[in-house]
């Protein structure tokens, strides 16, 4: 008993510091997502460079696709063109969504569509154009729907068009890797009396 | 000589003053830079504070959606005030937010295998407390009713003990 007892402040220690120290490395930007395993939103935006097409969700299925949240206004999104570019170089296929920022009236600032592509398309020419095209998101409706917090983001979604990732931040050499198997696995086609998911 | 100096340096002092007060008065409106909104019912002037006020920021550390200014905080707000006005209640709202933002929305985290500790630690701790109170509080000899002798004796043994 007396042993016990001088054990178990010890224990109680020891388990508080594994706990803290544990969380010296969680990224606290990272709190699940509520959307991995459902159906992409459904939704009605127009294409940046032909903003009379809508595109839908019915438009997207049929191929495993990185739908990549991002905006001319965010610094990451910038950064990380130049390696979006080179995986479409190796036939991934990505798809921007675009965050319109909410164009602040009191400054007398409201949304153009042909500023917007001007914009655009001087940005890509300069980082590379990872995009095969753009949805642009102007009311954040879709963004709202995708629970897309900040940009950049990015998610994979199947052929089927269920969310299978959900990514906070930029995609990176780091963290490609483990993105890139998961795509690979959903666009293997798929071998009768295969493991399923 | 010393007059003159004395005009003068109150003549700064009131220059300075009046600065002051010049620049106070630049500065006072800035804060007045709100939200203007007109609810349809008190009772729904309540819910949207209390959903305001119970919606976590997902973009910000530690911040709901009434204290922050990030966009999606904004938006957060003004769907908030969206569905109120469509006559949802509290818990569609927040499941509403919850189906696209997850559990981190909410300020009370449900009870789940995961968050299980979260609900189960401080009571078992507040349980182990008022146990170990209630053992102590047994075990303490009364004052009134120990003689010299007992004393002693008890002294012994833990003499001996060591």
């Amino acid at each position: 008993m007396r042993k016990l007892q001088f054990f178990i402040p010890l224990a109680l220690f020891l388990g508080l510091a594994v706990f803290l120290f544990s969380g010296l490395f969680s990224n606290p930007r990272d709190h699940g997502s509520a959307l991995v395993t459902q159906p992409i939103p459904m939704f009605s935006l127009p294409e940046l460079n032909e903003p009379t097409r809508l595109v839908t969700h019915q438009d997207l299925k049929g191929k495993v696709y990185l739908l990549n949240v991002w905006g001319t206004w965010c610094a990451t999104c910038n950064a990380e063109l130049g390696f979006l570019t080179k995986l479409r170089q190796q036939g991934i296929n990505i798809i921007g969504l675009y965050y319109v920022q909410p164009a602040d009236a009191a400054f007398g600032e409201k949304f153009e569509m042909a500023a917007l592509q001007q914009e655009v398309a001087r940005k890509l020419a300069e980082q590379g154009d990872p995009y095969q095209f753009n949805i642009v998101d102007e009311h954040r409706s879709l963004i709202f729907d995708l629970g897309v917090t900040g940009a950049p983001e990015t998610f994979l979604v199947d052929a089927q068009g269920v969310i299978r990732h959900h990514l906070v931040g930029d995609i990176n050499e780091q963290n490609w890797p483990e993105l890139s198997a998961k795509y690979a696995a959903l666009a293997a086609p798929v071998t009768s009396g295969g493991p399923h998911e | 000589m010393s007059s003159q100096t004395i005009t003068v340096s109150r003549f700064f002092k009131s220059l300075i003053a009046g600065f002051f007060v010049a620049m106070m008065l630049i500065a006072m409106p800035s804060h007045a830079l709100t939200d203007i909104i007109s609810f349809k019912s008190p009772e729904q002037e309540q819910l949207y504070r209390e959903l305001t006020a119970e919606l976590r920021c997902p973009k910000c550390q530690n911040q709901n959606i009434a204290d922050s200014n990030a966009v999606v905080a904004v938006d957060m707000r003004h769907k908030t005030l969206q569905l109120v006005e469509q006559g949802m209640d509290k818990s569609q709202v927040i499941d509403y937010m919850k189906t696209r933002y997850g559990d981190f929305v909410h300020y009370q985290p449900p009870f789940r295998f995961s968050t299980m500790w979260l609900w189960l630690l401080p009571m078992m701790l507040i349980l182990m407390l008022a146990l170990l109170m209630l053992k102590k509080q047994r075990q303490q000899p009364t004052v009134e009713n120990t003689d010299d002798a007992d004393l002693q004796a008890m002294i012994d043994a833990v003499r001996k003990k060591k």
